[in-house]
């Protein structure tokens, strides 16, 4: 972390203001100063300081009412409190209300700077503990991605080799496919293990939320905004974010994150600071990008941007003889978690669960397997302990009706295709602009 | 018509105070030596009475950098005044030396670099080698460098004598390749100080 601050000095004596000022600008560190506490609020709503130094005894708002609000409003900022030498019980009433230190004026030059000091350490220190979280976060997961079919060997390999490299990632699945533990595997093989993953699902949010949470907010930005918050770019600092169902972005919010990419700048929302920052971009979708830039609903340089590598990740239809693995690694899983002891599986109920097209993927596969064990009668899971899943679709009862039959058949095609249109229009020998349509009306 | 030339910045050391003359030629010394520029020594001039606190019975620094920038300085002069008396800023209970990044005038107070922190008279040479540090420390300001993390180097801060004697008599690479090209290159005193 940059030992570099953004400081404020709240006082009302401009002579303070100036020799703090010097001081600090002399050390390396931003400094803005402010003659009240009416006056910090204003500058805090529209900057971002790291650091506040705060008289105690201003006439108007006192500091002590200051850095009550700047606790509940800006908590991320610290607030050192400067007092006269005999009111020590002023400054350890701040204490108890959440400064981080005190200093009784006037102090020597070297109390300061151990002041300073203190600061930038508590700093880093909340820094390696979001980094510890990370770093514990990717041991958990990492080894969830099992597979030995030839895909799944492809896409182990390209791994490392695609975390050596900073450019941006897409992946390109169905849901449940595991796009973010590839995503996290990529993080934890790069350079920018040693910070946060930072996971966003941008289909869950509505877009006013999802701005808000990249970039951040200003307190007052909008109703509701009691207080000011980093957004997720600024949280990543140094780590990876990762944009699951990015074709869920808007127009409006391509352009800001274009901006980003190609400025490593945001600007909290209500802020007029720009603030730089560092991460590396995957994103995932399971939508056709191509489908959507040529309807105009996605852009074709947001996608070039966000596109420097691709990576495909197959659906479990694909390579089911996977299955028998996963199974296996599931139900290890649920021995931990579960009191039940259920820890095998007949092939019977291996075959049914090979018939199967698993259209929610590998975590449809995980969830038959947890419903499965919940329900069984032995340790042994049979065959009819899965009678709950549907049989494909396609092979289907007789008295569904065309329609039905239909959706049912381009659904397959789609899949199969990895939701390429135009092969999929190939294969059902249909043109592709009719193939749109029919997705569309369907709903797919 | 008269042809423009670029003057080189010189530096001037202003003894304030008679007892300040020795310190003030040392410091000379030490600026040509360091930062290859040339340095004069001015007549003394006694410390301006306005700039006496008369609660603290201390001199504010703040001031009379102020009065130096407005009357001895311009854009190729830079001045550091040597003082014999105590220095404050508001703040601070005491400073060693006072500089605004990138401004004109420099200070330097004698008064606690001549004692031990115990308050006794420390040995003269000792005390000469503190003044030329701060004097270089609070130049390299004017020159625009800000604090650096090497405890070594001068532009390290110091609060208290044990930091300031814990710092060299150098400029670390990377504060001497900050110094502009003006003031900077050849510690041609290095060797024989260290
Ligand atoms: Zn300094
Ligand atoms: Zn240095």
């Amino acid at each position: 972390m940059d030992s570099k601050l953004r400081i404020l000095i709240v006082d009302d004596e401009r002579i303070v203001r100036e020799s703090f000022k010097h001081w600090f600008a002399n050390a390396g560190h931003a400094v803005g100063a402010a003659a009240s506490a009416d006056e910090a609020l204003v500058r805090l709503a529209s900057e971002v300081y790291d650091l506040l130094f705060v008289d105690i005894k201003m006439p108007g708002k006192s500091g002590l009412e200051l850095l009550e609000q700047v606790r509940q409003e800006f908590p991320e900022a610290s607030v050192v409190i400067i007092t006269a030498y005999g009111s020590i019980e002023s400054a350890v009433q701040a204490m108890k209300m959440g400064a981080s230190d005190y200093l009784l004026k006037p102090f020597k030059p070297e109390q300061l700077n151990l002041v300073l000091e203190k600061i930038i350490q508590q700093r880093r220190l909340s820094e390696q503990y979001r980094y510890l979280k990370g770093t514990l976060e990717q041991i958990t997961r990492f080894d969830d991605i099992i597979g030995r079919s030839a895909p799944m060997q492809k896409i182990f390999s390209l791994i490392p080799e695609v975390a050596a490299s900073d450019a941006s990632v897409l992946l390109i699945g169905e849901t449940g496919t595991g796009k973010e533990l590839v995503a996290k595997a990529i993080h934890a093989k790069s350079r920018r293990a040693h910070y946060p993953f930072v996971p966003i699902n941008c289909g869950a949010m509505s877009e006013s939320l999802l701005e808000s949470e990249l970039f951040g907010h200003q307190k007052g930005a909008f109703t509701g905004a009691q207080q000011a918050r980093k957004g997720f770019l600024e949280v990543v600092a140094g780590g990876t974010l990762f944009l699951d169902e990015v074709g869920e972005v808007s127009s409006k919010m391509q352009v800001d994150l274009l901006r980003v990419l190609q400025d490593k700048k945001v600007m909290r929302l209500g802020s007029r600071q720009a603030v730089t920052v560092d991460f590396r971009l995957i994103s995932a979708t399971s939508r056709d990008l191509a489908h959507q830039i040529a309807e105009g609903a996605f852009r074709e340089d947001f996608f070039y941007r966000i596109n420097v590598i691709q990576i495909d990740i197959p659906p479990l239809r694909r390579r089911k003889e996977d299955i028998p693995l996963l199974v296996a690694h599931f139900l290890e899983k649920l021995g931990h978690e579960t009191t039940r002891k259920v820890d095998r599986i007949s092939s019977g109920a291996l075959e049914a669960l090979a018939a199967y097209d698993w259209p929610g993927n590998v975590r449809e596969l995980e969830n038959a397997v947890e419903r499965a064990v919940v329900l069984a009668k032995s340790r042994t899971l049979g065959q009819a302990d899965f009678a709950f899943l549907q049989a494909s679709p396609a092979g289907r009862a007789a008295d569904a009706t065309l329609k039905e039959v239909e959706e049912a058949h381009i659904r397959k095609v789609l899949a199969d295709s990895d939701g390429n249109v135009t092969r999929a229009a190939r294969v059902l020998g249909i043109n592709r602009v009719t193939l749109h349509k029919k997705i569309h009306r369907l709903g797919l | 018509m008269r042809l423009k030339t670029a003057r080189k910045v010189g530096i001037r050391v202003l003894p304030m105070g008679e007892q300040t003359r020795l310190a003030a030629k040392v410091i000379a010394a030490h600026v040509e030596g360091f930062m290859r520029l040339e340095c004069r020594v001015l007549d003394p001039m006694p410390p301006p009475d306005f700039a006496l606190d008369p609660q603290r019975l201390q001199y504010d620094a703040g001031r009379i950098v102020e009065h130096l920038e407005a009357h001895c300085c311009d854009e190729c002069v830079k001045v550091v005044g040597v003082l014999g008396v105590d220095l404050f800023v508001p703040v601070f209970s005491h400073v060693f030396g006072e500089a605004r990044l990138g401004g004109g005038a420099a200070l330097v107070s004698l008064y606690r670099l001549e004692r031990t922190e115990e308050g006794r008279r420390s040995a003269p040479e000792l005390a000469l080698e503190r003044a030329a540090k701060v004097a270089l420390h609070e130049l390299g300001h004017l020159f625009s460098l800000t604090h650096c993390s090497d405890p070594g180097c001068l532009m390290h801060f110091s609060g208290d004598l044990a930091g300031l004697d814990a710092t060299r008599l150098l400029f670390c690479r990377y504060c001497r390749d900050f110094l502009p090209a003006f003031a900077a290159r050849g510690q041609a005193v290095e060797a024989g100080l260290v």
